[in-house]
């Protein structure tokens, strides 16, 4: 062991030493780019067929573009964020370099076999996003990324024909006008139309016939002589289309020196005849790529030198370089796009009764602009250049610990006070904590690793990793996503209309959660949830407490699922019975004992103007104030709690109360009523510090609860036996109930989380 | 679509099943309902998962291929070619960047940057303003000078008629001279008229060329000496800047100097979870006054607001106003009164509120020629009530732009609800805000202008209460239609009104609208 971590210490030194030189060029850099579009605007109509607003189609299309966040290929670029702005505007990151198969093909000169090499990646891309029900629709040279070093191509733009709901949410025509198929441009005019997978082989049968004659087809046309072109092929010998291009191009000579297998390809994707025309995963079996495989990319030659950054994933880099300061918008207004017309400019002249709008000026600046902006991460490398290379690979071992991290480890302890607002927003910080909690987060879950975790999200929980940490938190394991498919979520239950009413109404400030993609997933983890625990209640609030669930994994409903049905026995047990009440007065005088307990004034002011925790609390407990609060503030409310037990709720009920004390203590019942009808602004990051501690100095035996689920209930607790009639205003005191906070000042050492 | 699918599986026993395509669900959790339904054996999970995903793919790509080899087809035996290529290339032309036109940036784009760069470089704002003073100072020396001479006019026309009159009572003169010389008065009235128009409008269209042409100008020099040298000459002669004595004394008293004293202002917030943040305020004022052109150098206030109305100009911030116009009085749109508020001064950013109404007359006819209206009868042709026309200005005092909402009789009546039309141009009203960033909205709380008879406390009140509910739920609405949110809402209450009634209408706010307890820091 000890001869392990001598290697390791002796090859960080090694890489430290190469960071100190002077001068160097990084051999590569992370590749970002983005784009931008715009959605298609609702203009005239009121409302949707639920009567309730219609919601923007970018907020549609961004919900639809998550899945494609899971998408992983080795040729196809990774989509990265699709970010929305005001007025529908959408821009979309993904990895992407400044080369692309155009600057191939203009550059001529291709063997058959690099042909071969070539087609077979993009095939084997397109297979794998058919497979997943994407269609590219706009494939084109210019849409496919060439590896100069590695001659390795990724496809980009694949996904926008897929998240526009086959183009219907946006203004421009999706595809590139040479590549488009026959079939694709007759059915221009049905607006039902959507393209399956066999229109990207035709495109890619034109690229391959540009490949081989090595010249760029049609280049001298206009539009519609180019889509005259295209229509011509349908007519005539529809066997042949390749031999046809070569003869029209006067590359007939270069044409008979292919070999035949080659033309066979390319006559095969040219075929238009929809029937005969094979689909991606097929036309992989094609004789001419039958030893494509072999074909051995060179490895890449290092020039300059290595970027650790570059360990990290690309995602994860994006998101430090938006903490670092980086910003889609202002890098498209550098390069000139993101411009438009002042609105004084552009205003209607009348609106009639109806709400139509006539006399708008039309700005040019919204028309579909391909231009990918590459984003500078050169800020986000200087800013984590002084970071050594050792801090990319944290080691855990507590007998031999870094010596190198314990000065870095005082500077955190100097950090830790900081707001956790600021925290959050610290590049460094947030990249030292992504990396040492990704790393634990790998090992989960191995046993040993979870006291590090917890260790861990005690300090702080990253948003970045928010929602496997919580997974972790919530010790969801096993194959959940097994068990999440067999649940039957088709089937119609008497819920269904409640839970269709509910889900338009939660936490739709949200762009997620208000997209139709939003819905249909909260519906299904709900209706998953009903199904499977026949013996409790869809409630109304569960839709809040199952929405914070599905926006962290949003592309993975398995795990909200399971995260889901492990939070509620563990805070919520029994609350969703159908006869609950027993459950409830319990839990809500526990929490009148806790006010009385901590805040006599307070208790007996309430008491006194007859303002009972039934008539504000039952919200915040039954939803675990997911009801209540934001997202954003809920997220910092829940990454305690869940370090927390059973009983914590009640004590962050009490710290808001606290938060309150002058207002409440001031007002009458009226006044009351109105202020939580509505729950005012809190500090939460107050309310939290303030619940912990109040958490810490109060014995278990209040919050002693028969209903509690025998799992989570500590041990020690129920040597309380005294449990006191629920109706009595604050709990009595008597000897044995003294001894027992005794007791629990030994046994709080036991609860793992809020050790001091 | 429902299709019945029969496929074999494990051992080739064929089993059937309804689908519904496209799936909603995955291909494995439709297996496990199929196992779940007929019963199957968990061991036949994997054949039946692998016929199922066949029978899907392979029913996808039939239906596809099918529908294209029709098409495909219909254009072999129709060739509609022509009409196919026409789409595309209109849909390639007008919706995408490279395929379109190349537009370079039009006359009032590049003077709208201009401005807008020399409005906030601090150094030239002071001078433009001051240029812009002189200018409406002399197009209103020219309107007084106007209403002088036909105030002459009609004075020494009268004087002649009455010595007519008095003539043809002693029978001098018969009738039908009298009535040549009224036609002849009248000649005389309508020439001096026209003749004085073509005069301001010759004023106003040269004050515009030199001012765009200076400001042109002036960029250049700014951009060349970025040093800060505040020697701009104006435009015409350099003599033009010089102090002005306060012209309220030339045109009519509008300004009352108690303008705003009954005015109150909240923050407030909505939403259940997510709280947004506007401001509101209630102020009795006349609302014309709001839109007037700011000539009082002395008034402070008015100055400040002229200083940030031009500054927001060409920002992603504008002003609108909410006016009512009678649609039985003014049919084109607009009232009198605005039309001449708004004339005083020439407007140097946009058409002049004349060519501005000539322009929406004709899209007024193309509005209701376009919607299908023969069965609502013919006679609703042009506007309608509940229609909003807008205009826009650049001199106004507190407005960009302006709503003219066309109302008629059943504004006044006391059962308005909330599906009266009224109400509805109010929501689109506000949806036109979202869509272009127009942030302050300035909006008759009353739906009137004045103090009539019928407005009792209790008609206020309810009024108040209705316009203030829907403008609530407007604006709950709004945050989710994705454009940009308002974040001044002005209500304005006729001026005549009584302080009492003010004040009952201001209590008014803070309970329909929840005002924000802001969090407050406390020293540990």
């Amino acid at each position: 062991m000890a001869k392990l971590y001598e290697k390791y210490e002796a090859l960080f030194q090694e890489l430290e030493l190469a960071s100190s030189e002077k001068e160097f060029t990084y051999f590569k850099k992370p590749c970002i780019g983005a784009m931008m579009f715009f959605a298609l605007q609702h203009k005239d109509e009121m409302c949707g067929t639920n009567g309730l607003p219609l919601t923007p189609n970018s907020i549609s299309i961004l919900g639809r573009s998550q899945i494609l966040k899971t998408l992983k290929h080795i040729g196809i670029a990774q989509h990265i964020d699709l970010v929305r702005g005001k007025h529908e505007k959408l821009i979309i990151v993904f990895e992407y370099w400044n080369y692309t198969l155009y600057n191939i093909i203009e550059s001529g000169g291709i063997s058959v076999e690099q042909i071969k090499h070539l087609a077979h990646q993009i095939l084997s891309a397109l297979a794998y996003l058919n497979k997943r029900g994407i269609v590219h629709r706009c494939l084109s040279p210019d849409n496919i990324l060439y590896n100069k070093d590695t001659r390795q191509i990724k496809l980009y733009n694949y996904g926008i024909y897929y998240i526009t709901d086959s183009g219907s949410e946006v203004n421009f025509p999706i595809g590139t006008p040479k590549y488009m198929s026959p079939e694709t441009l007759v059915q221009g005019l049905n607006k039902d139309y959507i393209s399956g997978p066999k229109v990207d082989v035709w495109s890619l049968g034109i690229i391959l016939t540009e490949l081989a004659l090595g010249r760029v087809l049609w280049k001298e046309l206009n539009l519609s002589q180019t889509f005259r072109k295209i229509l011509s092929l349908i007519r005539g010998d529809a066997d042949n289309v390749f031999e046809r291009l070569a003869r029209e191009q006067d590359h007939l000579e270069t044409y008979k020196t292919l070999p035949e297998e080659l033309k066979d390809f390319i006559n095969q994707c040219l075929r238009t005849n929809l029937e005969t025309r094979p689909l991606p995963q097929l036309l992989l079996d094609h004789p001419f790529l039958s030893n494509a495989q072999d074909n051995i990319c060179p490895a890449p030659s290092p020039v300059g030198r290595k970027l650790l950054l570059n360990s990290r994933p690309l995602d994860e880099i994006y998101h430090l370089w938006q903490l670092a300061g980086g910003d889609v918008w202002r890098e498209m207004k550098k390069e000139g796009l993101n411009r438009f017309k002042p609105p004084f400019l552009t205003t209607l002249k009348i609106v009639t009764r109806e709400g139509q709008w006539v006399g708008e000026t039309k700005d040019d600046n919204i028309r579909y602009d391909t231009r990918v902006v590459s984003l500078s991460i050169d800020s986000l490398i200087e800013r984590l250049a002084h970071i050594p290379p050792s801090a990319y690979f944290p080691l855990f071992e507590t007998e031999y610990p870094v010596k190198r991290y314990l000065d870095k480890d005082k500077e955190k302890d100097n950090l830790s006070p900081l707001p956790l607002i600021i925290r959050e927003r610290d590049t460094e910080y947030q990249f030292h904590r992504i990396v040492q909690l990704s790393r634990l987060l790998e090992a989960y879950p191995y046993s040993k690793v979870m006291s590090q975790i917890i260790k861990e999200a005690k300090i702080d929980i990253p948003p970045f990793l928010r929602h496997k940490v919580w997974t972790c938190l919530l010790h969801v394991k096993g194959n959940i996503e097994d068990i999440y498919a067999r649940i039957n979520k088709e089937k119609w239950t008497p819920t269904d209309r409640q839970i269709d009413v509910d889900i338009p109404r939660c936490h739709q400030y949200n762009e997620l959660l208000s997209s139709k993609t939003g819905h249909t997933k909260l519906k299904r983890v709900l209706k998953a949830w009903v199904a499977s625990h026949p013996q409790f209640e869809y409630w109304q609030g569960l839709d809040s407490l199952c929405a914070p669930f599905v926006f962290l994994n949003f592309n993975d409903e398995a795990t909200a699922y399971a995260c889901f049905s492990t939070f509620i026995p563990k805070y919520l047990h029994n609350f969703f019975l159908h006869d609950n009440s027993a459950v409830v007065r319990e839990y809500l005088s526990k929490f009148s004992h806790l006010i009385a307990f901590h805040d006599a004034e307070l208790a007996n002011h309430l008491s006194e103007i007859n303002f009972i925790p039934d008539l504000f609390a039952i919200p915040w407990f039954l939803t675990m104030f997911s009801h209540v609060l934001p997202l954003h503030k809920l997220f910092h409310l829940w990454d305690k709690l869940l370090l927390g037990d059973a009983s914590f709720p009640l004590f962050i009920g009490v710290s808001i109360l606290q938060q309150l004390r002058e207002t409440l203590l001031s007002s009458g019942f009226n006044e009351c009523i109105l202020l939580f009808s509505d729950l005012p602004e809190v500090d939460i990051e107050q309310c939290v510090t303030d619940s912990i501690n109040i958490y810490c100095i109060t014995p278990r035996s209040i919050t002693f609860r028969t209903h509690e689920s025998q799992h989570t209930r500590l041990e020690g607790a129920d040597l309380q036996r005294h449990n006191q009639s629920l109706g009595e205003f604050c709990s009595s005191l008597n000897r044995g109930r003294l001894v027992g906070s005794d007791e629990h000042k030994v046994k709080e050492t036991q609860s793992p989380c809020y050790r001091h | 679509m429902t299709v019945v699918a029969d496929f074999k599986y494990y051992k080739n026993e064929d089993i059937s099943a309804s689908i519904t395509l496209p799936l909603t669900e995955s291909i494995v959790e439709l297996s496990h309902h199929i196992i779940e339904e007929q019963k199957l054996h968990p061991y036949e999970e994997d054949d039946l998962l692998n016929a199922l995903e066949n029978f899907v793919y392979s029913n996808n790509e039939n239906h596809n291929d099918k529908q294209s080899n029709e098409a495909l087809n219909i254009t072999l035996c129709v060739n509609n070619d022509e009409d196919i290529i026409r789409y595309w290339e209109k849909q390639f032309k007008e919706e995408t960047v490279s395929y379109g036109d190349k537009s370079g940036s039009s006359d009032s784009e590049l003077f709208s940057t201009a401005y807008h760069k020399l409005v906030h470089s601090g150094i030239a704002l002071d001078t433009m303003l001051q240029v812009e003073q002189s200018y409406a100072h002399d197009v209103a020396k020219l309107i007084q000078q106007r209403d002088e001479q036909i105030e002459k006019l009609t004075k020494d026309q009268e004087d002649m008629m009455n010595k007519k009159l008095e003539e043809v009572q002693t029978g001098n003169i018969s009738s039908e001279e009298i009535n040549n010389l009224e036609q002849m008065h009248i000649e005389q009235q309508s020439f001096m008229l026209v003749k004085w128009i073509s005069k301001i409008d010759t004023l106003k269209e040269t004050q515009r060329r030199e001012f765009r042409d200076w400001v042109m100008k002036l960029l250049e020099e700014h951009q060349r000496t970025i040093t800060l040298q505040s020697s701009f000459s104006s435009p015409s002669s350099p003599a033009v800047i010089k102090t002005f004595p306060p012209i309220t004394s030339v045109l009519h008293e509008t300004n009352d100097p108690q303008i705003s004293s009954l005015e109150e202002s909240f923050t407030i917030h909505l939403g259940s979870q997510m709280k947004q943040i506007y401001n509101i305020r209630i102020l009795s004022a006349n609302i014309l006054d709001l839109c007037s052109i700011p000539y009082d150098t002395s008034n402070n206030e008015q100055q400040a607001q002229r200083i940030q109305t031009a500054l927001a100009l060409y920002t992603n911030d504008l002003c609108g106003t909410v006016l009512l116009t009678d649609i039985n009085v003014d049919s084109m749109g607009v009232s009198k009164d605005f039309i001449e508020e708004a004339s005083k001064s020439s407007d140097f950013h946009v058409d002049s509120i004349d060519k501005q109404l000539d322009i929406i007359k004709l899209h007024a006819l193309d509005a209701r020629s376009a919607e299908n209206y023969t069965n609502t009868g013919s006679k609703k042709k042009g506007l309608i009530p509940g229609d909003v026309v807008i205009t826009k200005h650049s001199n106004l005092c507190l407005a960009h732009l302006v709503f003219h909402m066309m109302v008629d009789e059943s504004l006044y009546s006391s059962d308005m609800n909330s599906r009266h039309y009224i109400i509805l141009a109010i929501r689109n009203i506000m949806k036109v805000c979202c869509s272009y960033d127009i942030t302050t909205l300035t909006i008759p709380l009353l739906l009137g202008h004045e103090m009539t008879e019928n407005m009792t406390v209790q008609w206020c009140t309810k009024r108040a209460e209705l316009v203030l509910k829907c403008v609530k739920g407007f604006m709950i609405e709004m945050t989710s239609w994705g454009g940009s949110e308002l974040k001044n809402l002005q209500f304005v209450v006729p001026k005549g009104i009584s302080e009492e009634v003010f004040n009952s209408l201001a209590t008014m706010l803070p309970s329909i609208f929840r005002v924000s307890n802001p969090l407050v820091f406390k020293v540990k």
